[in-house]
């Protein structure tokens, strides 16, 4: 099992710069495609991070995946206003019942539709180029409450760990019969998932008392940030300028 | 769906790809279903009734992009009291107790886990699954249970694309928030009315993912109506969910009550630390 991080090359420029720099600029751009109302900077961003994407190498397959669902929502709510929503007519067409497409509802679809589109490539980008504990560091710099990240480094290391245990349970389950009727089903579900929680338990009083035996007083180690390289500032402030003009284009 | 068990015993993690979760988790689902036998096609069959009326519903995990500026920033407004009360407990508790935040790490994983469990909305065109708050809220608490999610939606939205960072906020609160409280409500209550700990499992698991899902159309309708009424974009939203809540509730209901009665009965000590079981209630007649 991978996470993002782990798809793509690791000597793209991307994945090289700060991830503080990335984090705050995917954070503003963000924010720019949110409040924008239409459908043409959207659109612009999301060509723009899949580009970026396709430099970074990612596998075809993590590609798919990953923006299988969003599309598939995009597309489904642009039908969705363009049939069901709006006042201005554009075509009618009778084939038994009578279809209806929306000027103003094809608008508004292509507006949700391509915000989507466009939040979800900045994410994805951010995440194909930033490895997890760049991001824990970045978030840390933002003055993200320690104990948060602290929560989120354990649960990371675990996820692995408790996900190969509940695949090795699920088989047990299912080649006894675990799932050959409804009631079983249910039961062996609630089993699987209050076995994860015994794992859960049982590890964390392991990890504590290895950590313990290592120095652990209660706080996690977080990287180190090295310092603001100026070129990689600059390069973001022009980005996120070209952007800009282009958003209140 | 095919399930491919043969694959998941022999995989490692460096072999597996990243969709292994979700094919993890729908192989557990299709079993589940599979198994459903007769009742399982009459849920189907009344669960098909709203194929029938189209709407915009979404997902469970808001997807990024959804919601505009000002809803997305109110919805993380609402959120960030919870998510400091429960930072604040995090620390009261990590101060005494030094296996306490582990603890909360592998809680977040196994949430995690659960949580990514798809089940398909044909009628909204996306996934909904279960919340697995409700076993957080009962064993540590709802304002834990909240940084719990919290934690979860983050990893979720940044390294597999589901959910997002711009609807962080609103899935924090429909289901950190509106999940763990109500989830905890209801087994507070259920026991306080000296129902049995298996069936408040039931109930509160249940009443958790309803709750969830009923937040998350109030997020959805009120983030994408435009100049549409809110009401019956809600309702419509709402019956969009029914055919994967109504059978995802009780799904999630049963999976809480096997997760209790199962640390009931291997761990009961375990649940006397968290104050789920009192000492006199293990001996109880029939209740564990």
């Amino acid at each position: 099992m991978k996470m993002m991080s782990e798809q793509a090359r690791k000597d793209h420029i991307l994945s090289r710069i700060d991830a503080r720099v990335k984090l705050v600029s995917a954070l503003v751009l963000l924010a720019m495609v949110l409040s924008y109302k239409g459908f043409v900077f959207p659109l612009a961003t999301t060509s723009l991070c899949l580009f970026l994407c396709i430099t970074l190498r990612v596998p075809v397959r993590v590609f798919i995946l990953r923006f299988s669902e969003p599309l598939f929502l995009a597309a489904v709510i642009l039908l969705l206003k363009f049939f069901f929503s709006g006042k201005e007519i554009l075509f009618s067409v009778h084939f038994g019942i009578d279809i209806v497409g929306y000027r103003d509802g094809l608008v508004e679809g292509l507006m949700i539709g391509s915000r989507i589109m466009a939040a979800v490539s900045v994410v994805a980008l951010l995440g194909f180029s930033t490895p997890f504990a760049e991001f824990m560091a970045g978030l840390s710099w933002l003055r993200v409450p320690r104990g948060f990240i602290e929560i989120m480094m354990f649960a990371y290391r675990y996820i692995f760990v408790l996900f190969e245990d509940a695949t090795v349970i699920y088989n047990a389950q299912k080649n006894r019969l675990g799932y050959s009727s409804l009631k079983r089903g249910l039961s062996s579900f609630g089993v699987l998932a209050g076995s994860l929680t015994l794992k859960a338990f049982d590890h964390s009083q392991n990890t504590t008392v290895a950590m313990v035996q290592r120095g652990y007083d209660g706080n996690m180690p977080m990287l180190k940030h090295k310092s603001f390289q100026l070129s990689e500032i600059a390069a973001s402030i022009v980005f996120m300028g070209g952007m800009g003009l282009l958003w209140n284009l | 769906m095919k399930v491919r068990s043969a694959e998941f015993g022999t995989r490692n993690d460096s072999s597996a790809e990243c969709g292994d979760f979700g094919e993890f988790s729908r192989a557990v689902q299709s079993a589940v279903y599979k198994s459903a036998g007769k009742p399982g096609l009459i849920l189907l069959l009344l669960s098909l009734c709203p194929l029938l009326t189209p709407s915009d519903a979404h997902a469970m995990h808001i997807a990024e992009g959804i919601l505009p500026f000002g809803w997305a920033a109110l919805w993380f407004a609402l959120s960030l009291p919870f998510v400091g009360y429960g930072l604040y407990r995090l620390r009261k508790i990590s101060e005494a107790d030094l296996s306490f935040k582990p603890l909360v790490g592998l809680m977040t994983a196994v949430v995690f886990i659960i949580s990514l469990m798809p089940v398909p909305v044909p009628t909204a065109g996306t996934c909904s699954h279960p919340c697995g708050t409700a076993i957080s809220g009962i064993l540590l608490g709802p304002a834990i249970s909240v940084l719990i999610t919290a934690a979860a939606l983050l990893i979720q939205a940044l390294f597999l694309a589901h959910g997002g960072l711009s609807t962080w906020g609103a899935d924090i609160v429909s289901m950190g928030v509106v999940g763990s409280f109500a989830g905890y409500g209801m087994f507070k209550i259920a026991r306080v009315m000296k129902v049995n700990l298996m069936v408040a499992g039931f109930m509160a698991g249940l009443i958790a993912d309803w709750a969830t899902y009923l937040t998350t159309s109030l997020e959805l309708a009120s983030g994408v109506r435009g100049d549409s009424p809110f009401l019956p974009l809600f309702w419509k939203i709402v019956v969009a969910f029914i055919p994967t809540q109504l059978p995802l509730g009780i799904l999630e209901g049963a999976m809480t009550a096997g997760m209790i009665g199962l640390l009931s009965r291997k761990r009961p000590d375990l649940l006397m630390k968290m104050g789920v079981l009192k000492p006199g209630d293990a001996l109880r007649s029939g209740e564990l």
